[in-house]
């Protein structure tokens, strides 16, 4: 049994070429079914739909024997006890420090300086800051970023941008990019060595899927 | 209050766990003595210094610790029994030239858990071989190692290989710096191709590519893609010799081998063939070992030593659960009289229980009881 590990949404979406690809067709959509685990037409594949951010924790634990997870999402489990052979090029966005329009960042970042920063994603946002020279204190939200900075909780925000909109709706800047995001196939590290012959068929398959993507 | 509760990733283990452990320990300390390693038993706690290497920051962080009253130094709950194993072979058995065998079982302490299910007190248990720098002692302890997980019945293996001298000779090759070689191994580990790619931009071929193919050769067909299409360099090819010598015998005997050639955890201590077992259905490694040439030399001796550890532990979690062998109740009023038959039955390692609340069978777990029946002390059935 080979399980793999996705979220729903826009990976799931992008993940479908290359699971066909692979010879892979969920037989339910997860939009509309409210089943966490969703057959294939192979008889020993099976998905399970589970939040981005624990999918990592799923194929570390051998919950799933592979996954589809962010950069973003990697960086902050600390992807300890996971391969991450490719970038399978899907789900792209950039990681930016975004501030209220008319905020002076750049003499708010002068080297010694003391920022507030809310995120969901604290690692990356302490490590962008330390590399700067600069102190922060992160405040760790869930959602709405965007409304740190607005109603005086942060100075800037650190999260992911992928068309802009959202920041323009609610007058903010992108003022820094940290990282460009995109989605990571994660596999387990004893799955790798025991089920070798099923899959490194399947890790070819998304190589291969991930080529004629990006020649497209 | 709840002072019943135990500290996050530390737990008791109950009574027929407890069994169950001491057995597994007692038949693998057999078969390590009847392979000729002697047991050491080195202490609980240590000057830091001697737990932990330097710049083994890994290591110095999962190690408590506390400052000795006595001395003013600090002192650290040992968190792996090795480098203590390697500092009796170096100093105390120093006056011993040739091959030593050692091997131990005690638990170390974590600071931090190996993983979210880790316990913080693993069981650790391991034999150690010095002196002896050739293939044979490593295959040495890989058939041990091996047959240890037999011990519990662990039968359906997959023995994991690599080599650290692959991946040393070709950043030797390429010049590279330390801190470079850092950021490298931690890409590597998690065959992190993509960041791979930018950390090694400025790498000059043909080892930007070499080290780019590393976390693709993997698997039973490794060994003959990295002659194919890694560099020819002296170091690298006899770490490929090695592995194909001690693949092929230990296929021979029908062992699962696998290979991968970014399997390079330990690089702190291990200097050459590092290996793990896996086993169907179990999401790490079940024991692990390899090659760590000269870790006793900050103890004044320098030796080859190749050797492997498991967390018993961890071990139990997948042990089929034995059922706890069923006793001989004695009533208590009987006890006195039948005090040298209860003691007989004892020696031969029945176990005999004195029953003083008239308790049924299944609490007291006994499925005879010992009475006096035509003149003697008998054991009969008891339901």
């Amino acid at each position: 049994m080979l399980t793999i590990a996705l979220s729903k949404g826009r990976i799931f979406d992008e993940t479908l070429p290359l699971l066909a690809a692979a010879g892979i067709v969920p037989t339910e959509d997860p939009e509309s079914s409210r089943k966490l685990i969703i057959e294939t037409n192979l008889p020993d594949v099976r998905l399970i739909i589970v939040r981005a951010s624990d999918v990592p924790t799923y194929v570390q634990y051998g919950a799933a024997d592979l996954g589809i997870a962010g950069r973003d999402v990697l960086i902050e489990h600390g992807g300890a006890g996971l391969y991450q052979p490719l970038d399978l090029e899907i789900a792209r966005c950039r990681m930016m420090v975004a501030v209220k329009n008319g905020f002076d960042y750049d003499s708010a970042v002068q080297q010694g300086a003391r920022l507030r920063v809310a995120t969901k994603y604290p690692q990356i946002a302490r490590e962008h800051f330390a590399r700067k020279g600069v102190h922060v204190d992160v405040i760790k939200l869930y959602g709405s970023m965007e409304l740190a900075p607005l109603v005086g909780l942060a100075d800037a925000i650190v999260d992911l941008v992928s068309t802009g909109n959202t920041l323009r709706a609610n007058d903010l800047v992108a003022v820094e990019h940290i990282l460009d995001i995109s989605s990571r196939l994660v596999v387990n590290q004893a799955a790798l060595k025991l089920k070798y012959a099923t899959l490194r068929p399947v890790m070819d398959a998304f190589a291969a899927g991930v080529k004629i993507e990006s020649q497209n | 209050m709840r002072n019943w509760l135990l500290p996050e990733n530390i737990a008791d283990i109950l009574p027929a766990s407890a069994r169950q452990l001491e057995t597994a320990k007692a038949g693998m300390l057999e078969l390590f003595r009847t392979h000729g390693y002697e047991l050491v038993c080195p202490p609980l706690i240590e000057y830091v210094e001697s737990l932990v290497s330097d710049g083994d920051a890994a290591l110095d962080l999962k190690t408590f610790k506390l400052d000795d009253q006595l001395s003013g130094r600090q002192l650290g709950l040992r968190a792996d029994i090795t480098p203590q194993v390697a500092r009796i072979d170096a100093h105390l058995l120093g006056s011993r030239e040739g091959v030593t065998r050692l091997c131990y079982a005690g638990s170390v302490v974590h600071s931090r858990p190996d993983s979210l299910t880790a316990s913080r007190e693993p069981l650790q248990i391991g034999a150690e071989l010095y002196g002896c720098a050739e293939t044979g002692a490593d295959l040495e302890i890989i058939h041990l190692m091996l047959a240890t997980l037999r011990t519990v019945g662990i039968n359906q293996l997959t023995l994991d290989l690599g080599h650290l001298g692959v991946f040393y000779a070709l950043v030797n090759a390429a010049g590279l710096e330390k801190k470079h070689i850092a950021n490298l191994l931690q890409l590597l580990q998690a065959k992190d191709v993509a960041s791979l790619r930018e950390e090694l931009t400025c790498v000059a071929e043909p080892y930007r590519s070499a080290l780019l193919r590393l976390p693709e050769l993997f698997g039973p067909d490794c060994l003959r893609l990295a002659r194919q299409h890694l560099p020819t360099l002296p170091a690298l090819e006899q770490a490929l010799a090695q592995l194909e010598q001690i693949g092929q015998s230990l296929e021979q005997e029908h062992v699962q081998v696998y290979y991968d050639l970014t399997e390079l955890r330990g690089t702190h201590y291990h200097t050459g063939l590092i290996f793990a077992v896996y086993a169907e259905g179990w999401a790490s490694e079940l024991a692990r070992g390899g090659r760590y040439d000269n870790v006793g030399r900050k103890f004044g001796r320098a030796r080859p030593a190749t050797g492997f550890s498991l967390d018993l532990r961890d071990l139990l979690r997948i042990l089929p659960k034995t059922s706890p062998q069923k006793g001989i109740r004695l009533a208590a009023t009987d006890h006195a009289a039948a005090t040298s038959s209860a003691n007989r039955l004892r020696a031969e390692g029945e176990i005999v229980v004195i029953d003083y609340l008239n308790e049924s069978a299944a609490a007291l777990n006994c499925d005879r009881q010992l009475v006096f029946r035509d003149g003697d002390w008998q054991v009969v059935p008891f339901h």
